[in-house]
C-alpha cells in the first residue's frame, strides 16, 4: 500500500463520522507517513489527537498489511501528556478510531494512578499506544531492558509541548528523547503545541540539534499550523460602587453576586481560579450564598481524587451542570466542546493562558468567544484593559527552555544506571545533541560522572559515598537496591511538596492536599476541602483520615504555588493603559470605572505619564516606605528591587525588607533614606548590572530558594517514602542547610551554582532588567514625598512575602529587635 | 582565672554555680571544671553520603576542629556530651573520632540520647563513660529535657532556635541557648544540624548566637 493509499483509509473513516479532515490534519497524516519529524501548532478541541494518531495507526497498517487476522506485538507509539487528568480523553478517542478500523490495537494509560497490578501487566506486554506523562517514561528508563522495550516504537507524541517547554520537566523530556532516538530506530517525534511567541524554538528544543536527520535520509523536519482563528470578545466585570471595592486582595468574593445572573443565564459555565486554594473558596461561598445551586454546580482541581474529576469532565460534555469552579487542570487539553459561558476570576497575568481560557467558550459557531473577567482589586481593572488590548493586537507569550540543567542530568545519569547501567562514551554524544546540553563541556560532564560515582571531585579517604558504581568494563550502574528504590521514587517530585492523601475513616479517597498544611492541624479541627466539610480524626502513615462535619469553618484548604509574574508583553500594554489615564483619555469602561482611585492618587501621588518614574516615599508605624513603580511586572521588579537595595547598602549601613507586584516595588526601612542621595549616586546606572546583581543575590534568599528544586531534583534531598512507614528521618535533611554546607566547603558545585544561574535567566531576567534601567535613566524622576499610603502603593505595603538585604552587622540589628513572645 | 570570658561569651549563675556560654554552643561549668557539648551528630554527613546524598565531606572535618578549638580553650576536666554524639550507625568518622579522644586531656563522658545506637563498650574501648543521665550536685544532666522537682536540668535534643522581630518587617532566627527556671537546653554544636523555633514566655532568658557571639535577647 502507498501513502495515497493508506490515507484514503483514514478519509473514509472521517466520512462516516460525517466529518471532513482539516487541512492541518491532513498535512501532518503526509508528513507522518513520509517519515518527518515535526511540531503541530493546534489549540485544544481543535482534533489534534486525530492529527497524529490516525498516521500512527496507519503506518501500523502499511506496515502489517495482514493486521485483521494477526496482530504483531510491541509498542507502537507513546503519547506524553503533562497531566494525568487528561490521558483518559485521549485513551478514548484513539481506542474508538483503532476499532472502527478493526485493527486489533490497543491503548492503554500508564500515570501515578495506575494500579499496581497494571503496571505489572504492562510490564510483561505493553500496549500498542502507551499514554503516559513524562515522569512515569522516565521510570519506563529506570525499569531493566527498557532498550528491548521501546526496540519496536514508530513513535513519541508529546502533547501540550508549550507547557512543558518552558519547565524541567521539558528538560526530562528532552534527555528521555535523546535516549529513545538510539534505541527505537524507526522513531518519529512529534510535538503539540498553542500558539507561543517562539515555534520555531520551541520545535528546536522538542527535536534536538540534529532535526533535520530524519528517517529515511528525509530532508527537514516540519511545523504545521492549524489555520483555524477564533474570536474573541472580553468583557470586564465592573462593580456597582467603585468606592467600596478594595484596593488589594486576590480572591474576588466581593463580585460573586455579579456572576450569578451570568451563571444562571447560561446552560453551562466554567469559573477559572488562579489557584487551588481560590477555587476551593469560590465553591464554597457559591454554594453558601446560593443554596439553590446545590447539585448543579461542582469544582475541578488537580488534588482532587481522579474519579471526581473524570465525572465533572463528563458532566461539563453531557451540559448536565450549571456552573464548574475550575484551575488550570482544565484549560489544559481536557477535550470537550466549548461550553457556553467562560469567567475568569483575577488576573491571569499573561495573554496566551487568557486566550486558552477563553477559547473554552463558544455560544453558537461563526460567533466570538466571550470571557467574561473579574477583578479581585481595583487595579486589576487596569489589567483587564490591558488584556483586551493585548487579544487585539494578537500579542503572544514566549516560553523560555531550560539549559545546562545539570540537577536533571544528574537524575537522567542515575535513572540509567538503575535500569541497564551505562557507558559515558555512548550516552555523552546522545547528550550533546540535546538543545538544552548542546553547550556542555567534557570537563562538565566528567564533573557529572564524578558526582554520581563519587559524591565529589576527588577521592579522598575513608570516604563510603554509595550511588553510581563504576564495573571493570567501565559500565556505570547502580549495584544497591536501597538506592535504587530512592531513586525511582524521587523521579516523580520533580517540585512537588510532601502530598498527603486525604481519606474517610471508613474508606473512600477523597483528594491529597500538602503536607504543610495538615501538619498545622490537631485531630478534632475541621477544615473545607473537595467542596465538603471535614474533621480530622488522625493523622497514620502519610494519610490524614478524616470524617464529615457540619461544623462550619472558614479553614479553607490552601495550597503553596507561585505567584505568576507579568509577562513583559503584558506590562508593556499595562504601561502604555497607564499612561492613556495619565493623559487623561480614560477611553475605556475599565478606566472610567477606576477614576475616583485615579482621582485620589492624583491628589496625593501623581499618576505617571511615559515619560516619567514615579518613586513615592511616606512613614507609617511600620517604619519608613520607599515605594518605585517601574511597571515592568513581578520579575523584573524582584530584581531591581534587590539590585537597588544592595546598591543603596553600600553607602552606609541599612537593613531592608522588600516587596514587589506587577506594578513596582517597595524597600521598607527602620531607618529614613534620603531619595535625593540615591539620585545623586546614579544608583538606577546599568554600568555594572551583573556584578552588582550577583553581589546582592548573595544577601537575599533567592538562589536559595531556587536550590531546593535542584536539591530534591538532583537527589540530594530525600522526601520519604510516600504511604510507606519506613522510618527515614536519618536521612531526611533540608535544602536550606546542603545550600549553607555547599556554600562552606564546597562553592564550586556545579549544582549550588546552578542555583544562581536560574536565578538570573529564569527568574530575574537580566536582559528584560538592562532594559527596564535604560528606560528609567531617559525618564524624569519624580519623586513625591506623601502623607501616607496612596492607592498606588496600597497593595505593595501590605504584601507579606519578602525578601530581605541587610549591610549591618547581625549583633547591632538584633539589639534593636525584640525577641517573639508567647501571646 | 585561667580561662577567658571575653566579651563573646557570656557568664550566668545558677545555684550560685558559675556557667560560661560559649558561641560554639558549649557551656563551661567553673566549679566542676566541665564542658558541657549536646547534639554533635558526628557522622551525619558520612551518613548522608553513603546513603548517595553527596554532601561536601569537608563538612564533616569541621564538627572535630570546632571541637578541638573549644576544649583547647577552657581546658576542662571532664567533657561531658549531652547526647546524639554520633548520628547513626558506626562509620569512618569514629575513627577521627577516636583520634580526638586520645589526644584530647579531659575525661570524656557521654549521656546517651537517641540518635547513640553505637554500642556503649566501643566508648568503653575509648575510655569513654556512658551514662543514662547523671546527678552532680543539684544539677541533672540528661539528653532530653527532663524535670525533676529540686534540681536543675541541662540537656539539649531539641537544638532550640528563636525568633526575633524589628520595625520596617525585619525578622531573623537564631540558634540559642533556652533556659527557664528549672532547664537550660542547649544548642546543637554539630555544623550540619538544623534548628527547631521555640516561642519563649517571658520568664524564659534566651541567649541567642550571633556570628561568633552570645547574646542575651530577652529581658531576663
Amino acid at each position: 500500500m502507498n501513502n495515497t493509499h493508506i490515507t484514503d483509509i483514514a478519509a473514509s473513516w472521517f466520512e462516516s463520522k460525517n466529518w471532513t479532515a482539516f487541512p492541518f490534519q491532513q498535512k501532518t497524516w503526509k508528513a507522518f507517513l513520509d517519515g518527518k519529524h515535526g511540531l503541530l501548532n493546534a489549540p485544544t478541541g481543535s482534533g489534534k489527537t486525530y492529527a497524529l494518531w490516525v498516521p500512527i495507526v496507519l503506518q501500523y497498517l502499511k506496515e502489517n498489511p495482514n493486521y485483521k487476522t494477526k496482530h504483531t506485538k510491541g509498542i507502537k507509539a507513546i503519547w506524553i501528556t503533562p497531566l494525568r487528568a487528561l490521558s483518559i480523553e485521549i485513551q478514548q478517542s484513539a481506542q474508538r478510531f483503532a476499532d472502527d478500523l478493526g485493527t486489533g490495537l490497543t491503548v492503554g494509560i500508564r500515570t501515578g494512578d495506575t494500579s499496581q497490578s497494571d503496571r505489572a501487566k504492562q510490564k510483561r506486554q505493553m500496549p500498542d499506544l502507551l499514554i503516559t506523562t513524562p515522569e512515569s517514561l522516565m521510570l519506563l528508563l529506570a525499569s531493566k531492558d527498557y532498550d528491548k522495550t521501546f526496540k519496536s516504537l514508530t513513535a513519541i507524541v508529546v502533547d501540550e509541548w508549550h507547557e512543558l517547554l518552558g519547565s524541567k520537566r521539558g528538560v526530562q523530556m528532552e534527555l528521555a528523547l535523546s535516549r529513545l532516538k538510539t534505541v527505537s530506530p524507526k522513531l518519529r517525534i512529534w510535538g503539540i503545541s498553542a500558539t507561543i511567541g517562539n515555534l520555531e524554538e520551541a520545535m528546536d528544543v522538542l527535536l534536538g540539534v540534529n532535526r533535520n536527520v530524519t528517517l529515511s535520509g528525509v530532508e527537514g523536519s516540519v511545523l504545521i499550523k492549524s489555520e483555524q482563528k477564533s474570536k474573541i470578545e472580553v468583557r470586564s466585570i465592573i462593580p456597582k460602587k467603585m468606592e467600596t471595592f478594595p484596593w488589594r486582595g486576590h480572591l474576588g468574593l466581593h463580585l460573586l453576586e455579579e456572576i450569578v445572573p451570568i451563571i444562571k443565564a447560561s446552560k453551562t459555565t466554567i469559573i477559572f481560579t488562579n489557584t487551588r486554594g481560590q477555587c476551593e473558596i469560590w465553591f464554597q461561598k457559591l454554594l453558601e450564598k446560593h443554596p439553590e445551586f446545590a447539585g448543579e454546580i461542582a469544582m475541578h482541581h488537580g488534588s482532587i481524587a481522579k474519579d471526581t474529576r473524570l465525572w465533572v469532565e463528563q458532566a461539563i460534555r453531557n451540559e448536565s451542570l450549571l456552573a464548574v469552579v475550575a484551575t488550570s487542570s482544565l484549560d489544559l487539553g481536557v477535550d470537550f466542546a466549548p461550553v457556553e459561558t467562560v469567567i475568569q476570576i483575577g488576573s491571569p497575568k499573561g495573554v496566551a493562558k487568557f486566550l486558552q481560557r477563553a477559547g473554552r467558550s463558544n455560544h453558537r459557531p461563526g460567533e466570538p468567544s466571550v470571557i467574561y473577567f473579574l477583578p479581585t482589586h481595583a487595579l486589576e481593572l487596569l489589567e483587564a484593559s490591558a488584556l483586551k488590548r493585548a487579544v487585539k493586537d494578537e500579542v503572544v507569550e514566549d516560553r523560555i527552555p531550560y539549559l545546562l540543567s545539570f540537577d536533571v542530568l544528574i537524575q537522567y545519569l542515575v535513572t540509567l544506571a538503575v535500569s541497564n547501567g551505562f557507558f559515558p562514551k555512548e550516552i555523552f554524544p546522545e547528550i550533546k545533541s540535546t538543545f538544552c546540553f548542546q553547550g556542555i563541556t567534557e570537563e562538565k560532564w566528567n564533573w557529572c560522572l564524578n558526582f554520581i560515582t563519587l559524591g565529589s571531585q576527588s577521592l579522598q579517604a575513608y570516604d563510603e559515598y554509595k550511588k553510581v558504581e563504576v564495573t571493570e568494563e567501565g559500565l556505570f550502574k547502580v549495584e544497591s537496591k536501597q538506592v535504587a528504590m530512592m531513586h525511582r521514587l524521587s523521579i516523580g517530585t520533580i517540585v512537588s511538596d510532601s502530598m498527603m492523601q486525604v481519606k474517610y475513616v471508613s474508606g473512600g479517597f477523597i483528594g491529597t492536599i500538602e503536607e504543610w498544611f495538615i501538619s498545622k492541624m490537631k485531630p478534632g479541627d475541621t477544615f473545607v476541602f473537595a467542596g465538603r466539610t471535614l474533621e480530622l480524626v488522625r493523622l497514620r502513615q502519610m494519610q490524614a483520615q478524616v470524617r464529615k462535619s457540619k461544623k462550619r469553618t472558614a479553614n479553607v484548604v490552601s495550597f503553596m504555588g507561585g505567584r505568576l509574574p507579568l509577562s513583559s508583553q503584558m506590562s508593556k500594554i499595562l504601561r502604555e493603559e497607564m499612561q492613556s489615564e495619565a493623559d487623561h483619555k480614560r477611553n475605556t469602561p475599565e478606566l472610567k470605572a477606576l477614576s475616583h482611585i485615579f482621582d485620589r492618587q492624583e491628589r496625593e501621588s501623581i499618576v505617571p505619564g511615559e515619560n516619567e518614574f514615579l518613586i513615592e516615599t511616606f512613614k507609617t508605624r511600620e517604619g519608613y516606605h520607599s515605594i518605585f513603580y517601574p511597571f515592568e511586572g513581578r520579575f523584573v521588579h524582584e530584581a531591581m528591587s534587590s539590585l537597588l537595595a544592595y546598591r543603596i547598602s553600600l553607602l552606609s549601613p541599612i537593613t531592608f525588607s522588600l516587596a514587589y507586584n506587577d506594578y513596582g516595588f517597595e524597600l521598607l526601612s527602620d531607618q529614613f533614606l534620603d531619595i535625593q542621595t540615591v539620585l545623586d549616586n546614579n544608583l538606577f546606572s546599568a554600568e555594572y548590572l551583573f556584578d552588582d546583581l550577583q553581589k546582592s543575590l548573595n544577601s537575599t534568599e533567592l538562589a536559595r530558594r531556587k536550590f531546593r528544586d535542584i536539591a530534591v531534583i538532583s537527589g540530594m534531598v530525600f522526601q520519604g517514602y510516600p504511604n510507606k512507614v519506613i522510618k527515614t528521618k536519618h536521612l531526611q535533611s533540608n535544602s536550606q542547610l546542603l545550600f549553607d554546607v555547599f556554600r562552606d566547603y564546597e562553592p564550586d558545585n556545579l549544582l549550588y551554582l546552578q542555583a544562581y544561574r536560574e536565578t538570573f535567566e529564569h527568574q530575574l531576567e537580566e536582559g528584560r532588567l538592562r532594559l527596564a534601567l535604560e528606560r528609567i535613566n531617559s525618564q524624569k524622576i519624580i519623586w513625591k514625598q506623601c502623607e501616607k499610603a496612596t492607592p498606588f502603593s496600597f497593595p505593595i505595603i501590605t504584601d507579606r512575602l519578602r525578601e530581605k538585604l541587610s549591610s549591618e552587622k547581625l549583633a547591632d540589628r538584633i539589639k534593636r529587635m525584640t525577641l517573639q513572645l508567647m501571646k | 582565672m585561667l580561662y577567658l570570658c571575653n566579651q563573646t561569651m557570656q557568664k550566668i549563675q545558677i545555684n550560685s554555680h558559675n556557667f560560661i556560654l560559649h558561641p560554639s554552643g558549649a557551656i563551661y561549668w567553673e566549679a566542676k571544671k566541665m564542658l558541657l557539648i549536646a547534639d554533635v551528630h558526628l557522622g551525619k554527613v558520612v551518613h548522608f553520603r553513603k546513603h548517595g546524598s553527596p554532601v561536601p565531606s569537608n563538612a564533616a572535618y569541621k564538627n572535630l576542629e570546632k571541637l578541638t578549638e573549644v576544649t583547647n580553650h577552657f581546658e576542662p576536666e571532664t567533657v561531658c556530651f549531652l547526647g546524639d554524639l554520633f548520628h547513626s550507625k558506626l562509620n569512618e568518622e569514629w575513627h577521627d573520632f577516636k583520634k580526638w579522644v586520645e589526644y584530647c586531656k579531659a575525661d570524656v563522658i557521654l549521656i546517651s540520647g537517641n540518635h547513640d545506637i553505637i554500642p556503649k563498650y566501643l566508648y568503653e574501648d575509648l575510655g569513654v563513660k556512658v551514662f543514662d543521665e547523671l546527678l552532680l550536685d543539684g544539677f541533672y544532666l540528661t539528653h532530653h529535657p527532663t524535670e525533676i522537682k529540686g534540681t536543675f536540668n541541662f540537656s539539649g535534643h531539641i537544638h532550640p532556635g528563636i525568633r526575633m522581630k524589628g520595625v520596617g518587617r525585619q525578622y531573623l532566627s537564631l540558634p540559642c541557648f533556652y533556659k527557664t527556671e528549672s532547664q537550660l537546653i542547649l544548642p546543637a554544636f554539630g555544623n550540619f544540624t538544623g534548628k527547631h523555633i521555640l516561642t519563649p514566655s517571658e520568664k524564659d532568658a534566651v541567649f541567642a548566637i550571633v556570628e561568633g557571639e552570645v547574646i542575651c535577647v530577652s529581658k531576663k
